[in-house]
């Protein structure tokens, strides 16, 4: 397929030019000292070159917090209205990395499980990725040990890459990119073949094919309470995951009226799993803990076939007593190879 | 169906029984009656059941498939939104989604003795079984039902279970707990698998049915396996917290299965072959 070529400086033209198309342009902004993916306002405020933000681009399909059901109370009777947003704004996401858009094939496949959750399916028919190789990556990331690559495609739509003389190859991967590198016309040109690419190397970490078959075996083992031991069941390693879609549904009400939303959730979080009844079937660290791991690394793999995980790092480093999942599933490997 | 799969079907309240201290049974009609017309279930599926403002909550369809044009929820008080249910009056609208999950065999269990086991209010979702094979009775051979409880006061479906033990063609045992009978109790004094054993039941061209709290169930299938009882003529429900019941919100795995969608009804033999993380 065709290249273009996005010159140095000329990034705000082509974020003009896709506002000017009718897309809401979301990117990394700064926000109060973190990187966060937000609609962009000012084409400046765009941000290729961060690494890893703060949070996925995941709450831009699934949010935090959205209502799945408004409701108004007359008398005894209640009148609903569904939260299914009916046309979500057209949208464009530009700079996220290869990892997290990645993640977005694979939560398709639990979205569409028999029951198909049009809140995630509507955002995403309405939302064109862009994501941007990673030519700087750091000693968190670890891709390549689940699959991924500095400079993978899937789940995007077109993908950028920095070249040396300090503009962006974009390479349209679907009907969808396309229609980026026409709304872009004018600010991009065909590239010549010349350019040279810039995209970094990540070591892999483990070897992923030793890692279920010995998790396959060992649901009872002293690993699982070694690793978990300083685990502070703060939920911060599934919040920021792009593939951790655990929620949570409650309802929030005055006199007249309420909502029912759904929300995110984490699988470390004591109550999570706790019956009405007081029992708890994982009530203790170290067992949610090995549920995040085998969630990621085993039950995903045998219900999907692909591993719940992108190793985009960033579980490890916003974790508060630094755990570090990468370490952890090496472990895994290492305890698989030497029990040969 | 719309098109949101969270979407609750408008249910009015039509009728509060009082089971035993903190737990009752709610029978719920379509407000919209074609909905209800065009709504179907199989005995073992469940649902959410939802107060607005207070939430949702899940519990097996406590009734009947065979008994059309509404469903009935048992439940016993522990928290926010059952606190809510039980506050609710006749008339009052709730909401329902559902059906959800999978059901017991009754294709296989026909031609073939039924033992249903319920303990507590695990009766609840043996009951809708019971009333399936009742209403089909011709279909079943011996039906035997044991029903077990902490003590006299507590004890689930009085009145059903009054109708079961006249039934010429049901062999009904009831049980409560040591400690847990009255002097005017009829019923036996034990523990349900110290009963099931002392009646023991045939295990051939037998299914057995059996719910209620994690240890009782974990020492009647003990009882039943030494009564000569394979672990695939077992069926049980699994009751694990659940959000969203279509196997998204990521709670309510056993290993794994997922109980909203490969579940609630497994048998002993696919119980033994899960991770113990119920």
């Amino acid at each position: 397929m065709a290249e273009f070529k996005l010159n140095e400086g000329r990034l705000q033209e082509l974020i003009t030019k896709l506002r000017d198309a009718g897309y809401r342009v979301v990117a990394p902004v700064e926000e109060e000292g973190a990187f966060v993916f937000k609609e962009v306002t000012e084409p400046g405020q765009a941000r290729l070159d961060v690494l890893r933000t703060a949070r996925s681009i995941k709450e831009w399909f699934f949010p935090r917090v959205e209502p799945t059901l408004r409701y108004e109370f007359d008398g005894s009777a209640v009148r609903c209205e569904s939260g299914l947003p009916e046309s979500p704004q057209k949208t464009v996401i530009i700079g996220c990395r290869p990892c997290d858009a990645a993640s977005l094939p694979m939560l398709d496949t639990l979205f569409d499980w028999d029951y198909r959750d049009e809140y995630w399916f509507r955002r995403r028919e309405a939302t064109t990725v862009i994501s941007v190789a990673c030519d700087v990556p750091d000693s968190y990331c670890f891709c390549t040990s689940v699959g991924g690559s500095p400079e993978g495609t899937a789940g995007a739509d077109l993908l950028m890459r920095r070249t040396a003389d300090g503009g962006y190859l974009l390479e349209p991967l679907t009907e969808k990119g396309r229609a980026i590198i026409e709304a872009g016309e004018g600010v991009l040109e065909l590239a010549s073949g010349t350019e040279e690419v810039l995209v970094g190397e990540v070591p892999q970490r483990f070897a992923l094919d030793k890692v279920k078959p010995w998790l396959d075996q060992n649901f009872e083992h002293d690993y699982w309470k070694e690793i978990s031991y300083k685990c502070l069941s703060c939920g911060i390693c599934a919040f920021v995951c792009p593939t951790c879609h655990c929620f949570d549904i409650q309802d929030e009400a005055d006199l007249e009226r309420g909502v029912r939303i759904k929300s995110w959730d984490s699988c470390c979080f004591p109550i999570f799993t706790r019956h009405g009844s007081g029992h708890n079937p994982r009530p203790t660290r170290d067992t949610r803990y090995r549920q995040r791991v085998m969630h990621k690394f085993r039950y995903y793999v045998d219900k999907f076939g692909v591993t719940a995980c992108v190793g985009c790092g960033r579980c490890s480093s916003s974790c508060p007593i630094d755990m570090n999942i990468c370490s952890v599933v090496a472990g895994v490997a290492e305890l698989a190879e030497s029990s040969k | 169906m719309s098109a949101d799969i969270y979407a609750p079907y408008l249910m009015r309240l039509e009728e509060i029984v009082d089971e035993a201290p903190g737990i009752r049974t709610l029978k719920l009609a379509f407000e919209d009656e074609a909905a209800g017309e065009n709504f179907s279930f199989r005995a073992g599926q469940f649902g959410l059941y939802s107060v607005f403002g207070e939430g949702e909550c899940t519990f097996c369809i406590a009734s009947s498939p065979t008994r059309k044009g509404y469903i009935e929820c048992s439940f016993q008080q522990v928290g926010r939104v059952t606190r809510a249910l039980r506050s609710l009056e006749v008339g009052d609208t709730l909401g329902f989604r559902g059906p959800y999950g999978n059901w017991f065999p009754l294709e296989q269990m026909r031609g073939k003795n039924i033992i249903f086991i319920g303990m507590g209010i695990g009766l609840a979702p043996v009951r809708c079984v019971i009333w399936n094979c009742l209403d089909l009775r011709a279909d079943f051979r011996d039906i035997t039902i044991v029903v077990g409880s902490r003590n006299v006061e507590l004890l689930v479906y009085k009145r059903e279970i009054r109708q079961w033990e006249e039934a010429a063609d049901i062999t009904l045992v009831k049980t409560v707990d040591p400690g847990g009978d009255t002097p005017d109790w009829d019923g036996k004094v034990g523990f349900v698998p110290t009963v099931v054993e002392q009646i023991a039941p045939s295990p051939d061209n037998a299914i057995a049915i059996v719910c209620g709290p994690p240890i009782g169930i974990k020492f009647t299938l003990v009882s039943l396996e030494k009564l000569g009882f394979s672990p695939d003529n077992v069926y049980m429900t699994l009751e694990n917290k659940m959000k969203c019941g279509l196997g998204k919100c990521g709670r309510c795995n056993v290993g794994n299965v997922y109980v909203c969608k490969d579940g609630p009804v497994f048998t002993a033999a696919e119980l033994k072959s899960l991770p113990q993380e119920f």
